[in-house]
């Protein structure tokens, strides 16, 4: 806006456009190129509002996905800083995932990136971003290697080209796949919250339970299944538990969607179904649809993430007061296997476009301290980086059990773009492929399809085609050194964390 | 009449042939004011409609990652891989079928309901047009989603059907493969059908009273009336009607992802959520990939209003008017 007053300022004949003395022919003119200069300036590539990039304006913009946070980093974070500095203005935008992804997207086309922002929604690897120029480093305009969070940096991930771009100020040892419950509707079913359900048969008598002993139009889980991702993230977790590495197996490098343990994991949302003690509106939910009704006592049990309670906080804090808990992720049997998760990434990056990025590095490295992390925890989002401030952190007693659960349940798997350099170019080359496991996992549970192992074996093949094909095109037409055995981790140890020293050892 | 109008001509040509290109700097000058009011629309028009027009089809010629500020020119690989891909197909023909049963429910609900609101010993005519008119005025996305609670399988739609005794057990109809398109369907004609009923009752009255009279005069039933009086008169209407709805038909978008989002399993996605997932949804998104469908899919809308300018013209034809 301040750009289309100055422009049209920088036109008389358009503001003295009634005044004797001036002929038909310079009134033509001048409001002509007035309005042309005016939608010009008001019209952007992306069809919005021009606003000039970085920042510059005066403020640092900031962008994420993290509800749970909002008052906290305002508090926290943002309003520390611009009293210590009185000519710093932040103003923060939080989107939901999809809203954020496609906002960056038209805003780095239309030149109008905000200072800082998370890759949400973005669906690539921080990587692939990197070379198309999107961010730039912070590691000289702050200390994140000597920070508290310096040990969780890894080349690939936070480091390209010996320069830090990011830092993760979150633990990457979480899952989706978390069950919490409500815990006035088990006292009403009469289901014991310390019961906490070890095995998959038991979590199913559990939801048989909670349905039959509670009123009409109270279901045992709710498993939203509107959204592929979802259940897509759901399955993997299930398969998780009952052995596969997950999508991909490490001691090989293949695709292994089509191994038994994600049958089984979609034969037991099956047996749910079948149960019929899952919400019958599931099929209509989003996630955080499914969140609502969990809240307003329509189901007793949902899986979803750490945040699922911080979120409710925010959203629905009467379902907090009214009772909430968490159990372990549940496994086939009674012998525990573990859930994998690579090492955290960056969260969020300054952009190229920034001019702010001095302040925008300090900001990000004041979120690396022992006490922001206890902050962050106590907005019970994704855990801190610093897992053990959680300890004595001001959180919800259920989201130190989840945290604590995550400790013995998840481990870091191997990250292929951290164990080879040209894998992101692979990953960025790669194409979709429809259907994918969520695609799957929604045809199953909506009868669409009956033939779950045909199905998961095609999805594998498929993608070891279009891996295979993407490996074809970044060597030939970039001169890339790289292969399949970049996903081979021949010294990974399923009980153990993939680590810098593994990476070294390799 | 065709002299007259060539006699006509003759001096406007030869004037104009004699000014040559001094008589439109001529022109704008006298009608100067008539250009400046036409100005906005112009540039809008331009900035909004023809600019992305063009651009859609260049970069439908480009191999554009959404991460990356440009793409490159792939020439027709694009389209080659459409003519490949399975799910383009499904969701073309998804659109077509969302026509075909669509817009003739539309018209054809709503010229039953015009022909009963024009009746003048309809009581309540007012009421019930209005009643039928609000939802038009509400947002697409906001019928979207409160139909996804309405037709999920806990909804008062499901528990109704089960009470009758039509279903056995509750069906979540935005939800289940074999009637999620459907159901789109049925709310996209509920949502429009005031605005076509406002085209027919238009319509309607522009038959003079007297044409009923004679027909009652001449011993015909309604039914008889309706068919060989009404209706004719009607024909060049519908032809418009048909055509207006149609390219209706295809900008379900809103609608149609917040009621299903495409699914479950693709049965509901019609092209636009297609060239939306594409370009927006995709682990990296392929902004030349989705152009190229929405140019195939521009194809077919110009299509239809080629047929709509024909329908046109053959009803102005058949009413006699200029």
């Amino acid at each position: 806006m301040r750009r289309q007053q100055r422009i049209l300022g920088s036109l008389p004949g358009a503001g003295s456009a009634g005044r004797p003395g001036m002929g038909r022919r310079q009134f033509i003119g001048g409001a002509g190129a007035a309005a042309l200069a005016a939608a010009l300036a008001g019209c952007t590539g992306g069809g919005q509002m021009s606003r000039e990039s970085g920042g510059s304006s005066g403020s640092l913009q900031w962008w994420d996905q993290f509800r749970p946070l909002t008052k906290m980093l305002q508090d926290e974070l943002f309003a520390p800083y611009m009293k210590e500095h009185p000519g710093v203005t932040i103003e923060r935008r939080q989107m939901d995932v999809p809203d954020l992804g496609q906002a960056l997207q038209v805003g780095r086309r239309s030149n109008q990136m905000p200072d800082v922002h998370s890759l949400a929604g973005l669906g690539t690897s921080a990587a692939a971003l990197v070379s198309e120029g999107w961010f730039q480093p912070i590691g000289k305009l702050a200390d994140f290697q000597g920070s508290p969070v310096g040990e969780f940096l890894y080349d690939g991930m936070h480091r390209f080209d010996g320069e830090i771009y990011s830092f993760p100020p979150f633990s990457g040892r979480w899952h989706e796949a978390v069950p919490w419950f409500n815990t006035a509707l088990l006292k009403q079913a009469g289901v014991d919250p310390e019961e906490d359900p070890a095995t998959w048969d038991e979590l199913r008598d559990v939801a048989r339970r909670l349905t039959k002993g509670t009123d009409d139009g109270v279901y045992g889980i709710v498993v939203p299944s509107k959204e592929t991702e979802y259940l897509e993230f759901l399955v993997n977790r299930l398969a998780m538990t009952a052995g596969a590495p997950g999508g991909i197996d490490w001691t090989t490098g293949a695709y292994a969607y089509d191994a038994q343990q994600y049958a089984d994991a979609i034969e037991f949302l099956i047996a749910l179904q079948t149960d019929k003690v899952v919400h019958p509106a599931s099929a209509s939910m989003g996630a955080r649809d499914a969140r609502a009704r969990w809240a307003a006592g329509q189901a007793g049990v949902y899986l979803w993430g750490a945040w699922f309670i911080g979120g409710l906080r925010v959203d629905e804090p009467e379902a907090v007061e009214r009772g909430v808990g968490t159990w372990h992720i549940p496994c086939p049997e009674t012998s525990r296997n573990f859930v994998y998760s690579p090492p955290q990434s960056g969260t969020f990056w300054v952009s190229s476009q920034s001019k702010r990025a001095k302040e925008a590095a300090e900001l990000m490295l004041r979120m690396t301290t022992r006490e922001f992390q206890a902050r962050l925890a106590a907005a019970m989002d994704q855990p801190p980086a610093l897992a053990d401030v959680v300890e004595e952190a001001e959180v919800h007693p259920a989201y130190r059990q989840c945290v604590a659960n995550f400790q013995d349940d998840v481990r870091i798997a191997p990250a292929p773009e951290v164990g080879t350099p040209g894998v992101w170019q692979v990953l960025a080359e790669m194409r979709d492929v429809h259907p994918n496991l969520g695609d799957i996992v929604q045809s199953v549970l909506t009868g669409s399809t009956s033939d779950v192992a045909g199905e998961l074996r095609r999805y594998t093949d498929a993608m070891s085609a279009e891996r295979e094909r993407a490996i074809k095109v970044v060597r030939e037409e970039k001169g890339v050194e790289v292969d399949t055995k970049a996903w081979v981790f021949a010294n990974w140890d399923r009980k153990a964390d993939y680590d810098q020293q593994a990476y070294a050892e390799r | 009449m065709t002299t007259t109008i060539r006699r006509r001509e003759r001096p406007a040509v030869a004037a104009a042939r004699d000014r040559g290109g001094r008589g439109l700097l001529r022109r704008l000058r006298q009608d100067w004011w008539i250009y400046l009011f036409l100005l906005p629309t112009v540039l809008g028009y331009g900035a909004y409609t023809v600019y992305p027009l063009l651009a859609s089809w260049w970069f439908a010629f480009l191999d554009w990652p959404g991460f990356a500020t440009a793409g490159t020119f792939v020439g027709v690989e694009n389209f080659e891989r459409l003519i490949g891909d399975d799910l383009f197909w499904n969701a073309f023909w998804n659109s077509i079928v969302f026509l075909v049963f669509a817009v003739p429910l539309r018209v054809g609900l709503a010229l039953a309901l015009a022909l009963v609101l024009n009746r003048k010993k309809t009581p309540f005519k007012g009421f019930f047009r209005t009643l039928f008119f609000l939802p038009v005025v509400t947002t697409g996305a906001i019928v979207g989603v409160v139909f996804t609670l309405l037709l999920d399988a806990s909804g008062p739609v499901s528990l109704a059907l089960v009470w009758s005794g039509l279903i056995d057990s509750p069906a979540n109809f935005a939800a289940d493969a074999g009637t999620s398109l459907y159901a789109g369907i049925a709310v996209w004609v509920w949502k429009w059908l005031g605005i076509t009923l406002i085209y027919w009752l238009a319509a309607l009255q522009t038959i003079p009273q007297g044409v009923h009279e004679a027909a009652m005069i001449d011993g015909a039933g309604a039914w008889a009336e309706f068919r060989h009086v009404t209706m004719p008169l009607l024909v060049p209407f519908l032809v418009i009607i048909t055509l207006i709805d149609t390219v209706a038909a295809f900008n379900v978008f809103d609608l149609m992802q917040t009621l299903t989002g495409g699914g479950p399993s693709f049965s509901s996605e019609v092209i636009e959520i297609f060239i939306f997932r594409t370009a927006f949804q995709a682990t990296v998104p392929q902004l030349g990939y989705a152009s190229a469908a929405a140019v195939l899919f521009g194809l077919l809308t110009m299509g239809f209003a080629i047929a709509q300018a024909v329908g046109m013209r053959w009803a102005r034809g058949r009413t006699g008017a200029s």
